[in-house]
């Protein structure tokens, strides 16, 4: 019996581990932000990132503008991150991150920008 | 007959032994050169890579070096440890803070030992296919258009310097870059780089426009 009661909390103590240990590696959305999206959108979403240089065709959206971002739906948003500027018909110089990020850690990044420009967006 | 054939197992294996004399020289005394100067503080030289997290990533003080071997042409690390010049615009890992230049310089003889050592580090993922180094309309297409790499990769277009700066430079990639690493960089980036600030376009480019991509790549001057 005192085995047995032994080895369930072996059992417990390991999985408690291992959920905190998965816990623990998943990435802030604001470390996702200033890793990915920060080169070009600036590490506080202004649009002012190292790659938006003056000889680039566009600029990167500014993400704190609410006028700006009004105009994109949620799934635009979306959409864009996962398959690039032209999948909204913007520039392609907005990468594809559908086979970098997870679907969840793109809903998080679109969260994100709304919580950014503190706007709802199109058709709400 | 056994003497004859063990005969012939000793002079294949001392033939062996002599013919593998030239293509490592220099790789013990550059693993010396490589220690003495400490670069194993800001670079990896021994595989696979172990970066979980965008913090893990963060935490690396310089590129990794456990495959410069496959990744780099030959020549090159022995005249960029001489002369070092910036091959990325920003310092590694920063958004911010301009790469100001200032990689140790090694001397002439250093740096062709190290870069022996270094070019000695190889990973099989890398084939040896022979991609060749083409500027073909198909490859700018997909760097300038498609894709538009330029937006993090500066080149030289005219004389001009133009594109982004959060990645490493193309200018003169064509004497840096193995081509046939870009493609298994392309096809399999997080066996290189598991935790990186590119995002992994395996999946939504073709194995065809991957080999344009990685040979036009390997074009640029």
């Amino acid at each position: 019996m005192a085995v047995k009661r032994f080895s369930l909390t072996i059992f417990l103590l390991a999985f408690v581990l291992s959920v905190g240990a998965s816990i623990a590696s998943a990435e802030t959305v604001e470390d996702l932000y200033r890793f990915h999206c920060a080169q070009c959108h600036g590490v506080k979403g202004m649009g002012d990132g190292p790659n938006a240089t003056k000889e680039m065709p566009v600029s990167p959206r500014d993400h704190t503008s609410a006028v700006e971002m009004n105009k994109l739906t949620d799934s635009d948003i979306i959409n864009a991150i996962t398959d690039g500027g032209t999948a909204t018909s913007k520039s392609s110089l907005m990468p594809p991150y559908g086979k970098t990020l997870s679907k969840a850690e793109i809903t998080s990044l679109k969260d994100y920008l709304r919580k950014l420009c503190n706007c709802k967006g199109k058709g709400k | 007959m056994m003497t004859f054939r063990r005969l012939l197992v000793a002079g294949l294996l001392s033939a062996s032994v002599l013919w593998s004399v030239p293509s490592s020289a220099g790789v013990a005394e550059g693993k010396k050169v490589f220690d003495a100067n400490k670069c194993a503080g800001c670079h990896q030289v021994e595989g696979p890579a172990k970066e979980k997290t965008i913090k893990d990533q963060m935490a690396k003080k310089g590129p990794e070096l456990w495959y410069a071997g496959s990744k780099f042409k030959a020549g090159f690390l022995e005249k960029w440890l001489a002369a070092p010049q910036p091959v990325r615009p920003l310092a590694y890992n920063s958004l911010t803070e301009k790469n100001r230049g200032d990689h140790p310089r090694l001397s002439p003889k250093d740096a062709s030992e190290a870069a022996s050592y270094l070019m000695s580090l190889k990973s099989a993922e890398v084939k040896p296919l022979g991609i060749p180094a083409a500027e073909s309309p198909k490859g700018r297409i997909l760097f300038l258009k498609k894709q538009s790499c330029y937006g993090c990769h500066s080149m030289r277009v005219r004389g001009k310097m133009a594109g982004g700066l959060s990645g490493p430079s193309f200018v003169a990639a064509s004497e840096r870059l193995n081509p046939d690493w870009v493609y298994a960089y392309l096809k399999n980036p997080k066996v290189f780089k598991p935790v990186k600030m590119m995002p992994v376009y395996s999946g939504i480019l073709s194995e065809a426009e991957m080999k344009e991509l990685a040979s036009y790549i390997g074009s640029l001057n």
